[in-house]
């Protein structure tokens, strides 16, 4: 067995079935053990869709997704959905190719450091310096992307010892680390403090954040139902509501619904869970829930006064500490909260969005319609802009593995590819991702792939001719000068997806927008819906970068 | 501020050292020793009080990555 054969066999101990990724030269002894091997291989048409494939892969599905590339420009491509996988909490193991030991540091054909360029972007990396570590490395990366807050890690493996023989076959690998227990444990007393909270609150707002997806959705539900409290979400967190829960109140934040801004700037205490404040989500900190006090749950215990101080802090895994607050609730008198979640349903109405003239296509109104006929099993991924935000005030997911977004990263080109990566991990749920014109043209050439593969996701093009999100910006805070936000003379896309073999679907008018949408959905294989939208629609409401609850606003002036 | 750490992979002194560049804090003190699994590190920071405890979360995070839960 030589390195490449110990990384497909160690990738199989791990129970990896796909893998995403683009060869090249230093890499090219695991390309050759991977073929006709079990283990299979996608190939996108840029490594950037490996790692977002990959991140589509890990959100969806909760197990780790796995990419890889060739050194240098094979790994650097990487590196943007590292980072977001850092960012939004996903586990990921990268593997990459690295040039011959003995070219490193001599500026070698296609060399890189790429341990030092991704060590800010990896909860670890590792360059290998011999076959017989390949294993421990790999069993290693697994259990660090998994582990308390989970991560990307990146392998970097020089040509040459893909190509050595492994001496040691010893297999399983004994994880080389020591391990420290079961991770932290949730202290009783933090616990006891913060039903103690609850009990006295009057105006109590759960928020649930993107750590939800370590398997506490039930346990969440449990917790919100017990009490009728009233929750928001961030949009890592969509889905984490029951469906059809009145004391919902939809996602925080810049672009999130009125009610839930206003109830958590009312509320008298917040029970912050597995979310971590981010400036889309509070604004102005100062100015963010002044009068609450604050229970924040978290795995990483860095995230506990970070931005907005906690006065319980439940360090441990969500699962454990939603468990331990119910126990501990259940033990004496269990508080209600449903006619303040009455009250909290009543600070917002109806999503606000612009005139549009009734014969022009609006995207919310696309939107509305598509989240209406979108089957209750469809897994949606986004990419970045004004169209991520709309569909996540819209979409109502089953359970938050149906929803992927760059959040953290807000990482343009994401959606495509992470759908592509989730329709993989689910292969018989239907896969549908939201792109604006501008984030698709950052990954238009995974068409290809889907061909490839015939993989049936559908994409939903909203189509603008405008960057969107910047040009709103422009509009309102920079003096309606357009700066290089005009995509006028955009392609035409159904033209574009129909010569990569994709069935495609043009919508113009809103008289076809439900028979259209009908059709889309039920067809067979890929499609592209191409929605020819108003130009300069909006998106609200909004508070303001930096701004509170104070200033939001819903419509333009 | 100072920090006495114990690392498990000596890589993390340059990290720790970049992170204070990046938050505007002036590292005045370095010292390492590597050990046969471990590094033994002694820092000293000087800075705004604001970045200081965002570069000791940041250090902690260091840490806690090191390992498995
Ligand atoms: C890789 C990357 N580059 C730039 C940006 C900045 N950015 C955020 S939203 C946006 C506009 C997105 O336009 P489009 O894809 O057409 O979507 P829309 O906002 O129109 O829905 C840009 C440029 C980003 N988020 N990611």
């Amino acid at each position: 067995m030589n390195g490449a054969q110990a990384v497909v066999a160690a990738l199989e101990r791990e129970g990896v079935e796909t893998i995403f990724g683009y060869p090249g030269g230093a890499i090219m002894p695991l390309y050759d053990a991977l073929y006709e091997h079990p283990v299979r291989h996608i190939l996108v048409r840029h490594e950037a869709a490996a790692a977002f494939a990959a991140s589509g892969y890990a959100r969806t599905s909760g197990r780790v997704g796995v990419c890889c590339a060739t050194s240098g420009p094979g790994a650097t491509n990487l590196v943007t959905g590292l980072l977001d996988a850092m960012m939004d909490s996903v586990p990921i193991v990268a593997i990459t190719g690295q040039v011959r030991t003995e070219l490193m540091g001599t500026d070698g054909f296609q060399e890189a450091d790429v341990c030092a360029i991704t060590q800010a972007v990896t909860k670890r990396n590792v360059l290998v310096s011999s076959a017989d570590a390949i294993a421990p490395a790999i069993a290693e990366a697994f259990a660090l992307a998994r582990s308390g807050r989970p991560g990307p890690v990146l392998i970097d493996i020089p040509n040459d010892v893909l190509k050595a023989a492994v001496t040691d076959v010893t297999s399983p690998p004994a994880k080389p680390f020591a391990r420290r227990g079961a991770g932290p444990h949730v202290s009783d007393a933090a616990v006891r403090d913060a039903v103690a909270r609850i009990r006295s609150a009057r105006r109590p707002v759960a928020i649930i954040g993107g750590g939800v997806r370590a398997d506490s959705v039930e346990l969440y539900r449990m917790f919100v139902a017990l009490l009728g409290l009233p929750h928001t979400a961030t949009i890592n967190a969509l889905g984490a509501a029951a469906p059809g829960d009145p004391s919902y109140l939809g996602m925080l934040g810049m672009h999130g619904l009125k009610a839930a801004n206003k109830a958590v700037q009312r509320a008298d205490l917040l029970i912050a869970l597995g979310m971590r404040f981010d400036d889309r989500v509070t604004g102005k900190p100062e100015r963010f829930a002044r009068d609450a006090s604050v229970i924040h749950a978290d795995i990483d215990a860095t995230e506990f006064g970070k931005i907005v101080s906690a006065d319980v802090a439940l360090h441990g895994r969500l699962d454990d500490t939603l468990q331990a607050l119910i126990d501990e609730l259940s033990r004496g008198h269990v508080p209600r909260f449903d006619d303040w979640a009455a009250e909290a349903r009543l600070l917002g109405g109806a999503l606000p969005s612009d005139h549009v003239e009734a014969h022009v296509l609006s995207a919310t109104d696309v939107l509305d319609r598509l989240f209406a006929a979108l089957p209750p099993d469809a897994i949606v991924t986004t990419d970045v802009g004004q169209h991520q935000m709309w569909a996540a005030q819209r979409a109502h997911p089953a359970h938050p593995r149906n929803f992927a977004t760059s959040a953290g990263l807000g990482a343009m080109g994401f959606g495509f590819p992470a759908a592509i990566g989730a329709k993989f991990a689910h292969p018989a749920a239907p896969v549908f991702t939201i792109v604006g014109d501008g984030g698709f043209q950052m990954c238009l050439p995974e068409l290809a792939t889907l061909r490839r593969y015939d993989v049936p996701v559908k994409i939903v093009l909203i189509d603008n001719h405008n960057l969107g999100m910047v040009r709103q910006w422009q509009e309102l805070f920079f003096s309606e000068r357009y700066s290089a936000t005009n995509l006028a003379d955009n392609p035409d896309f159904v033209a574009i997806a129909r010569a990569y073999g994709i069935e495609a679907y043009r919508l113009e008018s809103p008289a076809d927008a439900d028979h259209l949408i009908e059709r889309f959905i039920a067809s067979r294989g890929p499609a592209l819906l191409h929605c020819a939208c108003h130009p300069t629609e909006n998106v609200w409401p909004m508070i303001p970068a930096g701004m509170s609850v104070d200033d939001l606003m819903e419509a333009r002036g | 501020m100072t920090c006495e750490l114990t690392l498990r992979d000596v890589r993390s002194v340059a990290r720790i050292v970049n992170l204070a560049h990046r938050f505007n804090c002036r590292t005045t003190h370095i010292q390492a020793a590597v050990g046969e699994s471990t590094t033994s590190a002694s820092f000293a920071f000087d800075g705004p009080a604001i970045a200081l405890t965002r570069l000791r979360a940041q250090i902690d995070r260091i840490l806690e990555y090191e390992t498995v839960a």
